[in-house]
């Protein structure tokens, strides 16, 4: 018998999209509102839901979805950044004729995302992120009336369905050599692919399928226009939600599929680990653009995570985990203030090009000292200055790699967090170092609740980690 | 019982929060004051009932904190750190009333700056758990980025984040070394564990030499970076020139590079493949930091890029007391840094006042200021005086103890050292020559003397450097019973 109420979060999270579809063919553009306030409710019990439920492990829907601690918390990490979102962008659709259709793509990319976390069939995998994809490449385009979103759209939409292709093409491989899509399965039968032509050709197409998605050099060319062209909170879910789906997914299929193969796909992981962090910081210190600097910056915190495919531990899981976490609160709350900034120069004028760039960011202490403290926050905790959530997470991740011996590594990650300190404490120094004749604004309030509960997850994270770790602990003890 | 640590550290990031958060110079500066002075209540109340005769840490606490990383909070003083606490907690309060009636944009970020520092600082100075020491440590490098980013001289914007990048780079390094010290007493015993006397005692377990003095190498630099220490210095004359008076101080009062070569190093040094060869390489550090830094303030025409060079000349004589071995020695290096402290916040503070009120700090475009600002001068000179190591004050206690016990292990580094001493008088009388003496500049205009509440936080910190100069003891007895027993550990290993 299925227990159903194990599948609470995403019954949760579907009905509230169709609530808030049906909502939206009978509501005026001003009173759509009020899909914004159920779409954040619906994400809030599900949330407790997840959390509620978390550490029970079971196997339903004939063996092709899998409750367990790994999926439950990364349900979390989807459902913490949807909320973020959420929350944020009911002042951005505000008045809004498609408000409702924003939101439905909202949820249903968040059930994409929650529905990769729990399968163990590649090819619930692949529907689910399929789903997840299809949305955002909707959300990507939201502002019709804007080339630049319109241009993001299609590039993410062109490359990522050429991932697709990639990543069923290399499903089929899988398939093909071992005769099922069950993971477990897989993992049994793994011998058939072992030592053969085959295994190789499906361990490239899988890692380039789920490479374009987490966006590690070389294939993340859709990244940074993406991110900078879509609208600053669909960047929100983009850099911190879907690309923990491919964290995920990958996790699911190299470690628990194809774990036999370990020896050929940690050296693979190793180069692009270390290319897409170095690329992504080295890149980012030129960016005049703050959603482009955030996306290359994005680039680097992917390539960290990578790390744990490399470094294999317990630890190093545990960090890699704790990170995708991290990752959501730090990278959602920057481009929440990013968003919060552009909303505040278009308001001012419409017809600005480049609302996101970095001088707009000048004297922000003064002109939104909210904002501005929040950013403050989050850019450091993105180049991890403790006692924030994203230095526990290196804390964590860099130490495994030492226990492993593997110094070279630890030596690399290190020289790329010291180097993207320059580019983030550039965005601090525009903010409260320069000196700006704007006025002080009056800063949304939906905006400055998002920020703020992005903060205190950072803070929290990193000044009483214990109850994170622990969980993301047993996480990774999933998977090893 | 109080949780007195606790307190010393909270406080001053408590009030710096609600400074933060007032509206008007005056209430910031009051409730930066006030924040201030409690915690110099608290820690007087503390040192009062230390006990100097004890080596062992004091005023415990410790709590899990992340128990499934074996991390706890815990804190403790000895004589190595108390001088350093009671240090920051006596100068920070002048240090505000110095800046009492400075002109200034957004006073209450200046001042929740200040306080938010103290806090860290401190934290350093109590955290007996590697990871809360790691965390206050890069939390110090916050306030002074603001600090010299935002209230800095002209080339605040390269001094700000050479100071961070380079710091944070070698806090990185160190962290490393951390790492290798963690998961080598987890692999020996089994058991995750961030205490740092434990680590450090696990440390001789260690199989591999080149780990070992790897991971020796390693926290070594993040330590001599911020002491910092030739050539790693070049960070320093920018930052510390480049901010603001107040951030010279709390650049002056951040002590955490020297604390850790007496509280991670000294015990670890024994225990490394090569100690010989590493008691030389701290040696000849400390021997060339002292002469190179004394030349170079020589050759500066800035008067407050000269101070800043011969800091790093100062700071040498701790790496080279450390690396004397011999217990005076040590504490000689211990008080060199509590001295330093007073001496070059009375420094950095006189050169303040002379660049506001002259608008200039290069020294051929002062001179005659002595006619002007009589009471300045007075305690500039005796600061000057303690700089370069009059006896009767706390400079020359230091460096004597520096000097004459480090004989006995290194002589040739001494004997480098002593060369430096007379360029040390050479620039410091120069600079007073040329700068305070001698026929007054009239292209400076009418220059008015020190305020009350400049002369009044000054005064007291000379008094404190004439004080501990006659009677060091309250502060140097705790060093040498804490210097004793590092030596006496030393001892066992026969080294």
């Amino acid at each position: 018998m299925v227990n159903l109420m194990l599948l609470a979060p995403e019954i949760t999270i579907l009905v509230t999209g169709l609530i808030v579809l049906l909502a939206g063919l009978f509501l005026s553009a001003q009173s759509k509102k009020i899909v914004g306030y159920i779409a954040i409710l619906g994400c809030v019990v599900a949330m407790l839901l997840t959390i509620s439920s978390f550490g029970t492990t079971a196997v339903m829907f004939s063996n092709s979805l899998s409750i367990d601690a790994l999926s439950q918390f990364f349900k979390i990490v989807f459902l913490t950044v949807t909320t973020l979102v959420c929350i944020a962008s009911v002042k951005y659709t505000d008045g809004n004729d498609h408000a409702d259709e924003y939101y439905v793509l909202v949820l249903f990319a968040t059930i994409g995302m929650m529905m990769v976390a729990s399968a163990n069939d590649l090819m619930v995998l692949f529907v689910a992120f399929e789903l997840a994809s299809l949305a955002t490449y909707g959300l990507a385009g939201f502002e019709k009336k804007n080339p630049a979103s319109i241009e993001a759209s299609m590039k993410y939409f062109i490359i990522g369905s050429l991932s697709a292709a990639l990543l069923l093409l290399g499903i089929g491989y899988v398939y093909g050599a071992t005769g099922t899509t069950n993971i477990e399965g897989i993992a049994q039968n793994i011998d058939l692919l072992l030592n053969s032509p085959m295994g190789i050709l499906s361990l490239v197409l899988l890692i380039a399928g789920f490479g374009f998605k987490i966006a590690l050099v070389p294939f993340h060319m859709w990244a940074p226009d993406t991110y900078q062209g879509a609208p600053s909170l669909v960047s929100a879910l983009l850099a911190a939600g879907s690309k923990k789906m491919g964290i995920i997914a990958a996790f699911k299929v190299f470690i628990g599929a194809l774990i036999a193969l370990q020896a050929d796909w940690q050296i693979a992981f190793a180069i692009l680990a270390v290319l897409t962090m170095t690329y992504g910081n080295i890149v980012a210190l030129s960016q005049t653009s703050v959603k482009r600097m955030l996306a290359y910056s994005s680039l680097a915190q992917a390539g960290y995570i990578t790390m744990a495919f490399v470094v294999m531990t317990p630890m190093a899981l545990t960090g890699g985990i704790l990170y995708a976490l991290s990752h959501g609160f730090m990278k959602a709350g920057a481009f929440i203030a990013t968003a919060a900034v552009v909303y505040m120069v278009t308001s001012e004028n419409k017809d600005i090009l480049n609302a996101d760039h970095l001088d707009n960011f000048k004297g922000l202490g003064r002109r939104m000292p909210i904002t501005a403290l929040s950013m403050t926050v989050f850019v450091f905790a993105l180049s991890g200055i403790p006692p924030t959530a994203g230095y526990m997470s290196k804390f964590i991740l860099f130490s495994s790699t030492i226990q492993s011996g593997l110094v070279w590594l630890a030596v690399i990650a290190i020289l790329n967090s010291a180097l993207s300190l320059y580019y983030y404490a550039r965005v601090v120094r525009y903010m409260y170092a320069k000196p700006t004749d704007g006025d002080r604004v009056s800063e949304p309030l939906p905006y400055v609740i998002a920020l703020l509960l992005a903060v205190a997850g950072v803070l929290v994270i990193g000044i009483w980690p214990e109850p994170f770790v622990s969980m993301a602990m047993e996480a990774a003890s999933v998977l090893i | 019982m109080l949780p007195i640590l606790s307190l010393i550290v909270l406080i001053p990031i408590l009030f710096s929060a609600v400074t933060f958060f007032t509206k008007t110079k005056e209430q910031a500066r009051i409730s930066a004051l006030v924040g201030t002075l409690i915690t110099l209540v608290l820690t007087m109340y503390m040192y009062f009932s230390f006990d100097s005769t004890s080596a062992a840490m004091q005023f415990e606490e410790a709590a899990n904190w992340i128990p499934s990383l074996g991390i706890t909070y815990h804190l403790g003083v000895d004589g190595v750190s108390m001088p350093l606490i009671l240090l920051n907690a006596i100068v920070i309060p002048l240090l505000i009333i110095y800046t009492w009636n400075d002109v200034r944009a957004a006073p209450n970020r200046f001042y929740a700056l200040i306080l938010a520092m103290q806090g860290a600082v401190i934290g350093v100075f109590v955290s007996l758990d590697f990871f809360l020491f790691y965390v206050f440590w890069e939390l110090t490098l916050v306030p002074l980025f603001f600090m010299v980013n935002i209230w800095g001289g002209a080339n605040k914007k390269h001094a700000a984040i050479k100071f961070f990048i380079y710091t944070h780079v070698a806090s990185l390094v160190m962290l490393l070394g951390i790492f290798g010290l963690y998961y080598n007493a987890w692999s020996l015993n089994g058991v995750p564990n961030m205490d740092m006397a434990y680590l450090i005692g696990q440390f001789q377990f260690l199989e591999s030499e080149i780990a070992r003095d790897a991971i020796f190498l390693a926290l070594l630099f993040g330590f001599i970076v911020k002491t910092p220490v030739v050539p790693f210095h070049s960070w320093l004359p920018d930052a510390y020139s480049e901010a603001p008076t107040a951030g010279s101080v709390l650049f002056i009062l951040l002590k955490i590079g020297g604390y850790g070569l007496f509280r991670v190093m000294l015990p670890m040094l024994p225990f490394t493949a090569t100690p010989s060869l590493m008691i030389t390489i701290m040696g000849a550090l400390g021997a060339i930091s002292i002469i190179y830094g004394a030349f170079l303030a020589l050759a500066q025409k800035d008067l407050k890029r000269m101070i800043a060079y011969s800091s790093i000349s100062h700071m040498g004589y701790v790496t080279l007391g450390a690396a004397g071995l011999v217990s005076l020695s040590i504490s000689g290096a211990m008080f060199q840094q509590f001295s330093h402290g007073l001496i070059m916040s009375i420094m950095f503070m006189s050169c303040g006042v002379i660049q506001t009120k002259t608008g200039t700090s290069i020294i051929n475009n002062l001179g005659g200021l002595a006619q002007k600002m009589p009471k300045l001068t007075v305690i500039m000179v005796l600061g000057f005086m303690a700089s370069l190591g009059l006896p009767g004050l706390t400079g020359f206690i230091a460096e004597f103890l520096v000097l004459t016990f480090s004989f006995i292990n290194m002589p040739i580094y001494v004997i480098i050292a002593l060369l430096a001493i007379v360029i040390t008088a050479a620039y410091h009388l120069w600079a007073l020559q040329r700068a305070m003496f001698g026929t007054f500049n009239e292209k400076l205009g009418d220059i008015v003397d020190i305020s009350s509440y400049q002369a009044f936080s000054m005064g007291v910190i000379a008094l404190l450097v004439v004080y501990f100069g006659w009677h060091p003891s309250p502060v140097l007895d705790m060093m040498i019973t804490n210097s004793e027993h590092i030596v006496s550990l030393m001892a066992v290993m026969g080294v």
